[in-house]
This record gives C-alpha cells, sequence and structure tokens, in this order.
C-alpha cells in the first residue's frame, strides 16, 4: 500500500453516523432551500404560468382568503392584472439560478487564483491578493448600478456573468488560506516528494480537504450573489421582461403598495427571498462548523463541571510516607475524565502524588500518558470536555477542589502558580510585558503605581533581563526572553507551589541550559516547591530532586532521582532511562514494541502488560497498586 | 513598538489608491466592452418608456460627439481620469444649469451620518453579542438569548426595511418612512430640526443594524472561541485575575483584531447595501442620487457619484487601516495583515 493510496482509503472512509456532515444546520439549510426549489419544479406543473406575462386577470385582486379574492387568483393579482401565484413560480427559480451560475463562476476562478497564490507563493501571492483585496472593497452595487444602466440586462444569464465580477474575490481569499494551511501538512509535503506534480496535489491531495470550505464558500457566495440580482431588480435595473423576485418588489414599491395596503403584492416575494436567505445562511454556518471543528466543540458555561467532582472517599492507596515532612501540594487519587462523544477517555487513573516543601518533582512521561492533564487538574483548568471525576487536591493541607470560584481565584497565584511553555503563546500578544506582570500583582495585592513598577523591575532584574524588557511587547522578545518572563511573572507572588509545563522544550540547547539554571536559582532563593513536567530526562536529572514516571494515566515509580538513574525498579523506567543517548557508549536505539492500550478501556491487569518484557500471568489480571520498596522509592510493579 | 510605520503606511496608501483606480476603471470599461454605448442605450430605454423618440439617430451623434464617444478608447480613458481629478464631470443632463458635482455633494453628508452611525452601532452591537457568545462564562440565560439576536442576519437590509417602513411607519405611525427631513422644518442648528432628522433616520439605521449586526456576532464568536484555546488565555485564567479582565484584555482585546479587518473588507457590501436601503426609503443621500441619476438618465451625475462613493469607501477602509496599528503592536513586524 503505498502512502497515496493510503490518505484516499481515509478520506473515503465514510461512517454515516459519525460523519460531521450530518450538521443539523447545514441539513436544516439544505432541506429549506430544496424546498424553495421545488416551487419552481412543481409550480408550473399545477399553476398555468403564462399568468405572470399577460395582465388578463382583475387588477389589484386581494388574495382568496380576503374579502373579494378569487379561487382563479388564490395569492391575488397587481395593478397590471398579472396573477401574483404565477410570477412567484417564474420569479423563485430563476433567481436561484442567477445565484447558483454567478457563484459558481466565482468559484472556479477563485479556486484557479487562490491556488495559483497559495502554491506558487511570491509575486504571484502578491499580486493575486492585492487585487482580489482591492476588489472586495469596491461596493459592487454601485458598479452593477453602473454597467447595468449601460447594458441593458435582457437575460439572465448576462445577469450572473456580471454578478460573477464580484463573486471571485472571497473565494480566492479561502482557497489561498487553505492551500497555505494545507502545504504545510505532512501527507502533502510527502505527495510532493513522490513526485506528483503541482496540479496533482492541488486538486488531488488538497481539494477534498477543502471541501466543506469550498461548499461553504459556494452557499455564502450564492446568497450574495441572490442579493446583488434582487437589489438590481428592485432597483428596476435587472430584466424587465420577465418576472422575478425582485423586480416585484420593484413593481410593488414602485406603485405604492405599501401605501395602498396591497400586502399580497409586496410580503410574498420578501418573504421567499428571506426563506431562501436564511436557508443558505443556515448552511453556510453549518458547512463553517463542518470545516471548523473547534467551533464545533465549543460549549458555553464549560467550567460547570468543577462542581460535580465527587470528593474521593479515603481508598487504599498507598501514600507518600507519612513521616516525612509535611507536603506543599497532595494530590490524591486523582481521575480525570474527558467525556468525548467517541466514549469516555480515562486521562488519569487515580494518581497520588506528593510534593514536599523546596522540591522540585519531575512528572515524565511519554505524549498522551496523562501528564499535562495532571498539571491542568492541579490548577483547576481542566479544559471541556474533560471533568475532574475524583481526587484530592490540596496545597498546604487546603483541597482546592470544591473551593468557590471566588476563594479559588483568590488562592491561584498566591499560593499555586504556573509557567507554560512560554516561547510559544503564553503571553498576551498585544500588551506590554509591564502590564501582563502587573495584572498578576494587581489581582492579588494593591501596591501603588511606582512600588509595582519596582517590583517588577526586581523580578526581572531576577530572572537575568534587561530593565526595557518591561515596555517590550511579545512579539519583541527572544524565546528564550519570554520563558524567563514567565519565571518572573511566576515568582511574582512568592507562591508556594509551582507547575512547570515543560518550561524548556520549545527553547534550543544553550537557551535550555539557561532556563534550566535560572529555574534553580529562583527555587532555591525562594524556597518554592515545584512541579516540572517533561520528557528531557537528560535535563531532568540534572534539575529534580524526584521523578514520578506516568504511563497511560497512572504513576508506576516515584523515586528520588538518583535511584531513579541509577537503579530504575519499573520496566517502563527502565526503558526511559536507557532511552537517553549517551556519546561514551552508543548503542542501537531502543524500540518499544507495542501500543498502548485504548485509553477508554484499560486492562484489567498492569496497564503496561502489553508493551512490557517481564510480562507474567498475573499481571494480566491484577493491577499492581504503587507501593514503597525501598526507602522513598515507590513502583507499582509484580516483580517486586 | 507598535505605530504607524513609513512602510505600512506606504502599503495602505497603495491599496488605498489600487481600489479607486479599480474601481474606477471598471466603471470606465466594463460598460464599453458591451456593445452599444450610454447614449444609444439612454435613447433606446426612452423610446421604450414613450415608445418613439424623434431623431434619434441624430440625437445620439450629437451627444456621443458631445461626450467625446466617438474618439478613441484610451483618449476617453485619459480624459475620464482627468475629469476626476479636477472633480469636473461637466453639467446635469436631467437638471442642465447644474455642475453634476453640485447635485453630489449635498447628498454626501446624509450617506456619511446614516452609514456611520449605523457601522459603528451595528459593529458595537455585534461584536458584543459575538464575543459573549464565544465565552464559557456567559450566564447560561445569555447563551440562550443571544442567538436569537442572529435571525435577521441573513436578510437584505432592504427587504427587513420594507417590512419596518409598513409595520412601524404604516400600520403604527411611529415613524416617518421617507425622506430625510420633513418639509415643514426649517433646515439648521434648531431642536425641531434635529429631532426631526433623527426621526427620519431611526428606521434606515435599525434596519441595517439590525441585518448586519448577526455577521459581526458570528465572527467574533469563532474569534472569540479560538482565543479561548489559546495558553496566554489559560494563563490569565490561573493568574487569578477576575473574569471580567480575562474577558476584556485577554479575550476581547484580541479577538477584535482580525474583527476589524472583517469590518474593512465589509465596509463595500455595506455601502452596497445601503443604496438600496436609501432607495426604499427615499433618503436623499449618494446612493439614492446614484438611483434617481439612473432613472433620469442623467449620465454625468451617475458617473459622478459612482466615482464619489468608491472613492468614500476606499477612504473608510484608508482611515480604518491607518487606525488599526494603534490596537495591533504587530503591525510594524508582520508584513501583511490582511
Amino acid at each position: 500500500m503505498n502512502f497515496r493510496s493510503m490518505i484516499s482509503a481515509r478520506l473515503f472512509r465514510f461512517n454515516a453516523w459519525d460523519s460531521p456532515w450530518l450538521n443539523i444546520k447545514f441539513l436544516l439549510g439544505g432541506g429549506t432551500v430544496l424546498l424553495v426549489l421545488l416551487i419552481g419544479w412543481l409550480g408550473p406543473v399545477v399553476w398555468d404560468t403564462d399568468m405572470a406575462y399577460t395582465g388578463s386577470a382583475p387588477l389589484n385582486l386581494p388574495p382568496m382568503w380576503s374579502e373579494g379574492g378569487t379561487y382563479d387568483h388564490p395569492l391575488g393579482t397587481e395593478s397590471n392584472g398579472r396573477d401574483m401565484l404565477a410570477q412567484l413560480i417564474v420569479g423563485t427559480p430563476s433567481s436561484l439560478k442567477i445565484g447558483f451560475l454567478a457563484a459558481t463562476i466565482g468559484l472556479l476562478i477563485g479556486l484557479v487564483f487562490g491556488s495559483v497564490a497559495g502554491y506558487m507563493g511570491g509575486w504571484w501571492d502578491h499580486i493575486i491578493r492585492t487585487i482580489s483585496d482591492a476588489a472586495m472593497t469596491i461596493p459592487s452595487l454601485v458598479v452593477l448600478i453602473v454597467i447595468a444602466s449601460f447594458v441593458h440586462m435582457t437575460d439572465t444569464t448576462t445577469m450572473a456573468l456580471i454578478l460573477a465580477l464580484f463573486a471571485w474575490p472571497g473565494p480566492t481569499r479561502m482557497v489561498r488560506s487553505q492551500v497555505l494551511t494545507l502545504r504545510e501538512r505532512g501527507y502533502v509535503r510527502m505527495a510532493n516528494l513522490s513526485g506528483a506534480s503541482a496540479w496533482e496535489i492541488m486538486f488531488v491531495e488538497m481539494a477534498p480537504n477543502m471541501l466543506p470550505w469550498l461548499a461553504a464558500s459556494l452557499t455564502g457566495g450564492i446568497s450574495a450573489a441572490i442579493l446583488g440580482a434582487t437589489g438590481l431588480e428592485a432597483l428596476g435595473l435587472g430584466p424587465t421582461r420577465v418576472p422575478s423576485l425582485g423586480l416585484i418588489i420593484n413593481q410593488a414599491t414602485t406603485n405604492a403598495a405599501l401605501v395602498r395596503g396591497m400586502i399580497w403584492w409586496w410580503l410574498p416575494p420578501i418573504l421567499i427571498l428571506m426563506v431562501i436567505f436564511i436557508g443558505f445562511f443556515l448552511m453556510t454556518t453549518g458547512l463553517d462548523e463542518i470545516a471548523n471543528p473547534k467551533l464545533r466543540q465549543f460549549k458555553a458555561s464549560g467550567n460547570r463541571s468543577r462542581s460535580k467532582t465527587k470528593r474521593s472517599k479515603p481508598v487504599s492507596v498507598p501514600v507518600t510516607p507519612a513521616d516525612g515532612p509535611i507536603l506543599s501540594l497532595d494530590v490524591h487519587n486523582l481521575h480525570v475524565h474527558y467525556f468525548t462523544p467517541r466514549g469516555e477517555i480515562i486521562a488519569t487513573n487515580g494518581v497520588t502524588l506528593g510534593v514536599r516543601k523546596g522540591e522540585i518533582m519531575g512528572l515524565v512521561g511519554e505524549s498522551g500518558c496523562g501528564k499535562t492533564t495532571v498539571a491542568m487538574a492541579i490548577l483547576q483548568v481542566v479544559q471541556s470536555p474533560g471533568r475532574i471525576v475524583q481526587g484530592e487536591i490540596k496545597i498546604n493541607g487546603r483541597d482546592l477542589i470544591g473551593l468557590s470560584e471566588k476563594a479559588l481565584r483568590n488562592l491561584r497565584w498566591r499560593e499555586l502558580a504556573l509557567i507554560p511553555q512560554g516561547a510559544m503563546n503564553a503571553l498576551n500578544p498585544v500588551t506590554r510585558i509591564r502590564e501582563q506582570m502587573g495584572d498578576a500583582i494587581l489581582a492579588h495585592e494593591r501596591p501603588g503605581r511606582i512600588e509595582l513598577e519596582e517590583r517588577i523591575l526586581k523580578l526581572l532584574k531576577d530572572v537575568g533581563l534587561p530593565e526595557r524588557a518591561i515596555s517590550m511587547y511579545p512579539h519583541e522578545l527572544s524565546g528564550g526572553m519570554k520563558q524567563r518572563v514567565c519565571i518572573a511573572m511566576a515568582i511574582a507572588l512568592n507562591p508556594d507551589v509551582i507547575i512547570a509545563d515543560e518550561p524548556t522544550s520549545a527553547l534550543d540547547v544553550v537557551v535550555q541550559r539557561v532556563v534550566a539554571q535560572t529555574l534553580l536559582d529562583v527555587k532555591d532563593r525562594l524556597d518554592i516547591s515545584m512541579v516540572m513536567i517533561s520528557h528531557d530526562m537528560g535535563l531532568l536529572a540534572q534539575v529534580v530532586d524526584r521523578m514520578a514516571i506516568m504511563y497511560a494515566g497512572n504513576l508506576v515509580e516515584v523515586a528520588p532521582v538518583v535511584s531513579a538513574y541509577e537503579k530504575p525498579l519499573h520496566p517502563y523506567t527502565q526503558l526511559l532511562i536507557e532511552s537517553i543517548p549517551s556519546i561514551k557508549s552508543r548503542k542501537p536505539l531502543n524500540v518499544t514494541e507495542g501500543l498502548t492500550h485504548d485509553l477508554r478501556n484499560p486492562p484489567p491487569g498492569c496497564i503496561f502488560q502489553y508493551r512490557c518484557k517481564f510480562v507474567e500471568p498475573k499481571c494480566r489480571d491484577q493491577r499492581p497498586s504503587l507501593v514503597e520498596i525501598e526507602q522513598d522509592h515507590l513502583v507499582a510493579c509484580w516483580l517486586y | 513598538m507598535g505605530g504607524l510605520t513609513r512602510g505600512y503606511f506606504l502599503q495602505r496608501l497603495f491599496m488605498f489608491l489600487l481600489t479607486i483606480w479599480l474601481g474606477s476603471t471598471l466603471i470606465f470599461f466594463i460598460p464599453r466592452l458591451a456593445p452599444g454605448d450610454p447614449i444609444s442605450a439612454m435613447v433606446n430605454r426612452i423610446s421604450l418608456d414613450q415608445g418613439y423618440v424623434e431623431n434619434s439617430e441624430q440625437i445620439i451623434a450629437v451627444w456621443k460627439a458631445r461626450f467625446g464617444l466617438d474618439d478613441p478608447l484610451w483618449v476617453q480613458y485619459f480624459r475620464y481620469w482627468q475629469n476626476i481629478f479636477s472633480l469636473d464631470f461637466g453639467y446635469s443632463l436631467a437638471r442642465f444649469p447644474t455642475q453634476a458635482w453640485e447635485i453630489v455633494l449635498p447628498a454626501l453628508p446624509w450617506s456619511v451620518g446614516l452609514l456611520s452611525v449605523a457601522t459603528f452601532l451595528s459593529f458595537f452591537v455585534g461584536v458584543t453579542i459575538g464575543a459573549l457568545m464565544g465565552w464559557r462564562l456567559t450566564p447560561r440565560w445569555l447563551q440562550i438569548i443571544l442567538p436569537t439576536s442572529l435571525t435577521f442576519a441573513s436578510i437584505p437590509y432592504f427587504m427587513f426595511g420594507i417590512v419596518m417602513i409598513y409595520v412601524v411607519a404604516f400600520q403604527l405611525g411611529w415613524l416617518p418612512s421617507t425622506g430625510a427631513y420633513s418639509r415643514w422644518v426649517n433646515p439648521g442648528w434648531n431642536w425641531a430640526f434635529i429631532t426631526d432628522v433623527v426621526s427620519h433616520a431611526i428606521l434606515p439605521v435599525v434596519s441595517i443594524v439590525l441585518t448586519s449586526m448577526g455577521g459581526w456576532a458570528l465572527g467574533m464568536r469563532g474569534l472569540m472561541i479560538s482565543v479561548n484555546n489559546e495558553d496566554y488565555f489559560l494563563l490569565a485564567q490561573v493568574k487569578g485575575l477576575s473574569p471580567a479582565r480575562i474577558f476584556f484584555r485577554y479575550g476581547v482585546r484580541n479577538a477584535i483584531l482580525p474583527a476589524v479587518t472583517a469590518l474593512a473588507m465589509g465596509l463595500g457590501g455595506l455601502i452596497s447595501g445601503s443604496i438600496l436601503v436609501e432607495f426604499i426609503f427615499a433618503y436623499p443621500g449618494t446612493g439614492y442620487t446614484l438611483y434617481e441619476s439612473i432613472i433620469t438618465q442623467d449620465y454625468t451625475v451617475t458617473q459622478a457619484i459612482a466615482n464619489l462613493m468608491i472613492f468614500i469607501t476606499a477612504a473608510s477602509v484608508f482611515l480604518l487601516d491607518l487606525l488599526y496599528p494603534l490596537i495591533d503592536p504587530r503591525i510594524t513586524y508582520r508584513q501583511n495583515v490582511r
């Protein structure tokens, strides 16, 4: 199976009930538009449409349900004696036809221009984007009106062609940005390397992924074109021989139908148009949601989840020795589950972890093992659809779960701070460092203006940043500097516990050392307890006091750093330690066989059983618990 | 450091000029690509309406010569730009001794007033609604109420305007339905005139605001949702900031930037839509004047007003572009904002 066919296999595997295309708005809108189309298809069958052109009926007849109305003209007639129902039957499909034709032409032009701009880049991109931006700014109706005053628009096709003039910039922008995004994706790069031509890549690899975007662009374009056409018709500048919805509105308004109370003249075309516009609008927003999963998944009031957490009953999970020093941070039997449409994912499964005062605890594990979820749970910011199902998180003995929103806000940053992965996007891009550091302080204390400034300057100095950094914006700082701003911010209120979530991982090696050193200095000076999440074993070895190794939502080993590295007990820890490359003894990289189990459905026995070299029958059906094997060294394995 | 740099200024100035050039050129060339010419089309239309025009061949020939329509296209194009730069579009055809610009200029303040109020209101209200819709802490009852404001989002302004005229002006008789002010008030800075102008503007403004704010709201909702997932938004929560501060300084402050860009891109559409609103309400702004000039076959006024409207659109976008660096400090570093 080559790479290409793998892609298509993935693309066309279609699970009907799982499909994002089953979007309620999209289906509802599509159904509405189809219903309106039926008027055009079935209307001429059941009704004599000739009456739309020849005014042979009595003039100004009200609809049949009003006084004076007849069954011959159910929706009444207008001032020229033309039948309203017949006019609507003729006018409705013509509006849709103009819209569809203009939008399709616009989309095709946009597809070509957008792909060229996005794929070729450089000058092509520059020219196409500049022109389409300018074209988008021009008020289309002004130009259309001027054109219409010169060119006598006799038929709908001419009208559609003229409207297409303004239907291409939108799709061009959309296609360009999609191509730019998709171009960076792995499989497109692969296709590129495998020697596919540019056109092949554009239309075979990229087009299917852009389908919802293209569809949204088409439905949006159709309603824009119908709007333009109706506008011209309503001004009396469209085709005047054939009835159209806009023309009916024009004749109604110019014949004072509003004043004369002839509501049956002007309202029906408006209602039909509104139904058409609402139909396309629903389709477009539905398609936007299909194309952009973030919009779909957004659920409001996400933090109500906190209140539902059950207090954990005292379970017989071995805790860090009770006779040890007082714990600054005490996580007990933490269960966090993600309630996804595909099932309940168990992200952490009874994690119990204590951090002593002034200690750095390293938390390691592979991607997806739940270490970041632990951090988010400690900070009480588990994102929806995740929820802390059970557990306790104590800072200096006080449980955070169940604290009121206000009490929690009060405690935040003063007792519990975060050092995020600052090199990326942790700082607000539009405010200066002064304000970002200042608002953390001001949320909890009330220093004067000058005192605040001095405090921020001192903090910056503490992490080795120049004073001028205070009035800089994040984009003016390097990755390492941003990371140090994050550290300075974290220590601003001298917290008891700091969670450092991969604080060095996006930095280059030299900067990593500087940042790690800064962290250590700060910790020693302020006697802060810290949880440091990382997968950089080498860095952790030099920084942390103890290590907790996590696998698939469970802690498998907790040990002082020296014994963790020199005498790892759990087979998984051994694998991790072995995998640290060393220049002194080059050995073949140890590839771990097997896959992690499905997190929705953990096996009954040891969670590591599928990848463990030493697996025994006992491991298959009994879960080992975390027990202290040696002094301060805990492991969850049946080998000991 | 933020602020306006020379490079950015020149880039936006170029866009401004390009938009005007493109718009005016479209207006010039597209009609001329089609068979026929404005004078013949005009005479034809008159003869369609009235059945017969005496000496139509002669009239066409004279008028074509008068406007130089027999000259080569490039000569005409050159003269066209000469007219635009000197603001001299010639005499109005319908009201002969009057200059075209004398008809055009009085319409300008009405449109500028109507549109700036309507645009500001619809953007402000729409963005507020959208921001609240895209925020996790918005109270539940608001989350249910807010989307109803999108009901009219897809309906063209003018159609909503017709319904408003019928219901509010004719049935309820609360507000006037046509014009910018009543005939019997004395134009000037007096209270009677001001209230009269306001009462005439309410329906057109409301038609535009109610139908256009949904678009801003939807866009803003999407932008807020993406900001919700940003690291800095999470950090703001962890810092223990008040929800209001997180909402404004971290949420809205970031999400509004693309919304302002979208506003600049949407101004053309707004101005297009307002033409029909002015037509429906017989509001004496540029849109209505454009319509009138077409109906009265006033070729020179059409040219003048169409170019003016393109200029106004481009100028408003340019103005927004110049203000943009004030709210986005990164602007001088990123080459392409749009």
